[in-house]
């Protein structure tokens, strides 16, 4: 591990463009981080006190209206992205406006939730920011609000979005058959699709975060494993997350990658195609002297 | 957009894929005039398929009264408000489908049922809705009327969930046409369930997908009828394969009711998608109410329906009569008999059942039978 200090930098293009900036701010501005050597963990709580002394950039935010779904509505404006590393792993937060908490699992309700995307390779030629290429991928890290909830000890039961619903019998809790034996753990299983065929999406979760590879428009699949991690709380005026995740393989210091930042507000709806979005943004992980 | 041959419409139309058509083409009649909305369909599909948490809620199948009972709620007048008036030129359709109707950005012209559209399936819905004059029963027609619609997946040819996936997550197996929706793949989007017309495409808010009838393909792959045709206690139902207009048989029992005869007729063909769920019309509902919801041609199903000759009226009694699908079907004398592919006979059905006369006095016994089993 790198003793030295460390600074991430992430700056945005001037196509994205800053509203909100004052004009007397630099169109590109660089996002300091100090890092302790290795003995420092990053921190992993939005809340951390740490993040303050983090340069905040706004990242202006677009809708989606590439494929359909589009969206056609400008809903979030801006997120404010601070970044730190550790010369490991680097630790992404997002800060963003959003009246109202979107969390629970339902028929047409959706989650607030932000994505982080780099390209898969660091090369100047990137990939199409919306999803990447068939031969130039993109890596997604995916936080979502209602899997935030359920790591938070929301359960996953009608009763934990409906407290006075009474389902009459589940078939795999018959009185014959043993809890938590072999049997009965399949046969729920059975009876969630999704789970008996290990979608990622399924849960139970460990983490509110998911990895994901991009090969363009409608091609998102799970990443083999998640080993991102990270954590959202509400602030006063919306979301803070911050996402950690390996840095790109090859981004060594003072070298530059690419990223880009999508955020869904599930009260509008916002789902899938169906987001807030920022072009690529260049992104420079810097050593300081 | 693709141009693709709806013959529901008499017409091309524009659909978000090619036309690709299954090697079959897995449909099914039902005889609205038979069903008794004893839910005994409903409740076959609910426990075989959707016991599971986060499937409380789901009716892959159900069976709703008309014109005042929907699940979920107002799913069809929803939709036919956002889709506004439209016309027919006798049996060419002039107006628009859901994909030529869909808005900037969408797919299909489609609306999402909240959790509430979901809550209360049948309750109020058989409640008369106004008061009956006296006398109104023997007046020789219904002063006030109503059917029960039993409803599945249509397994459409031109499905409208899997034309608004942006993953590509439903597909139609090209063996029978069933529209199967991949739950390795699925991520919640819910594009499906709000572009599906007919909302028989569900959300599990436990594992986050969404769901869907799978007409009980494992049954199809042996030869079977799905559960909720063999449970009917009205045997109101037919399970099968249709042909194409231009190649219809009339030894298939489905293409003989919906192409030779013209009896069975689909739900809202207007919409677009080629639904592949046809219906005996209701006889004694309103033509006008008849036409919007099953397309033109309903008084022609209706006549021929109400003076059925002895083939039709055979081919109806073969509905329910097995549990094995019958791909074809002939009639000799007083019998129907439902065939194999080969001919093998699966089912012989009598064109009328014997009728036997058991007289409340037991002679042997010298009891009476009355309310005795």
């Amino acid at each position: 591990m790198k003793s030295s200090r460390i600074v991430l930098v992430v700056s945005l293009t001037a196509a994205v463009g800053l509203p909100g900036c004052s004009q007397s701010q630099p169109i590109v501005a660089p996002v300091e981080v100090v890092v302790q050597p290795s003995t420092v963990e990053l921190p992993d709580d939005p809340l951390d006190a740490r993040w303050d002394s983090v340069v905040a950039f706004p990242a202006a935010l677009i809708p989606q209206d590439m494929v359909e779904p589009r969206q056609l509505r400008v809903s979030t404006r801006e997120v404010r992205v601070r970044a730190l590393s550790d010369g490991v792993r680097v630790a992404f937060r997002l800060e963003w406006s959003d009246a109202t908490r979107d969390d629970m699992p339902m028929p047409a309700a959706f989650t607030d939730a932000c994505a982080i995307q780099l390209p898969a390779a660091i090369s100047a030629d990137v990939p199409a920011p919306q999803m990447g290429e068939p031969d130039r991928s993109v890596e997604i890290t995916l936080w979502r609000a209602s899997w935030q909830a359920t790591v938070d000890g929301r359960g996953d039961t009608i009763q934990d979005i409906h407290p006075n619903a009474v389902p009459d019998h589940y078939p795999f809790e018959a009185a014959s058959l043993e809890s938590g034996s072999d049997i009965q753990r399949a046969m729920q299983q059975r009876y969630a699709p999704a789970r008996a065929l290990d979608n990622p999406m399924s849960g139970p979760r460990e983490q509110p975060v998911e990895d994901l590879i991009g090969h363009g428009p409608g091609t998102l699949a799970p990443a083999a494993t998640t080993s991102s991690t990270g954590r959202g709380k509400r602030v006063a005026d919306g979301w803070a997350v911050v996402v950690t995740r390996r840095l790109p393989e090859g981004l060594a210091s003072g070298k530059r990658t690419q990223v880009a930042f999508a955020i869904w507000e599930g009260g509008s709806e916002e789902v899938g195609a169906r987001k807030m979005r920022t072009g690529w943004a260049p992104l420079l992980l810097e050593v300081k002297p | 957009m693709a141009r693709v041959k709806n013959w529901q419409l008499g017409r091309e139309m524009s659909y978000w894929y090619p036309e690709s058509r299954p090697k079959k083409q897995f449909a099914a009649i039902f005889d609205t005039n038979k069903c008794i909305a004893c839910q005994t369909c409903t409740l076959a599909c609910k426990t075989t398929w959707t016991s599971g948490r986060g499937q409380e809620y789901m009716l892959w199948n159900n069976v709703e009264t008309k014109p005042y009972g929907f699940y979920p709620l107002g799913w069809d007048v929803k939709l036919l408000a956002e889709l506004g008036s439209q016309q027919w030129n006798g049996s060419v359709y002039e107006g628009r489908t859901v994909f030529e109707a869909a808005r900037p950005g969408e797919r299909a012209l489609g609306w999402r049922p909240g959790e509430q559209d979901y809550a209360h399936p049948n309750v109020g819905e058989d409640d008369c809705a106004g008061n009956i004059d006296k006398g109104a029963a023997f007046a020789g027609v219904h002063m006030a009327w109503f059917f029960y619609l039993a409803r599945i997946c249509n397994h459409c040819t031109y499905p409208a969930c899997l034309a608004s996936c942006p993953r590509g997550s439903i597909y139609k197996r090209p063996e029978d046409g069933i529209v199967v929706l991949d739950q390795s793949r699925c991520r919640g989007y819910q594009e499906c369930v709000k572009a599906c017309p007919y909302k028989k495409v569900f959300y599990n808010p436990m594992t986050g997908t969404s769901e869907k009838c799978i007409a009980c393909y494992p049954k199809i792959e042996k030869g079977l009828q799905p559960q909720c045709f063999v449970n009917c206690i009205g045997k109101i139902r037919l399970a099968g394969f249709i042909s194409q207009p231009e190649d219809a048989n009339p030894d298939n029992p489905i293409d003989y009711l919906v192409h030779v005869r013209k009896l069975a007729k689909p739900l809202f063909p207007q919409l677009g998608l080629e639904p592949n769920v046809y219906y005996l019309p209701p006889v004694h509902v309103p033509t006008q109410f008849s036409q919007q919801m099953f397309g033109p041609g309903v008084e022609h199903a209706v006549r021929e329906y109400m003076h059925a000759d002895a083939d039709l009226a055979g081919l109806l009694g073969l509905f329910g009569s097995t549990e094995q699908i019958v791909p074809r079907w002939k009639r000799t004398g007083d019998f129907v008999y439902g065939l194999a592919e080969d001919g093998t006979e699966l089912v012989k059905v009598p064109l009328r059942e014997p009728i036997h006369e058991r007289l409340a006095l037991d002679p042997k016994f010298d009891v009476m039978r009355t309310n005795c089993p």
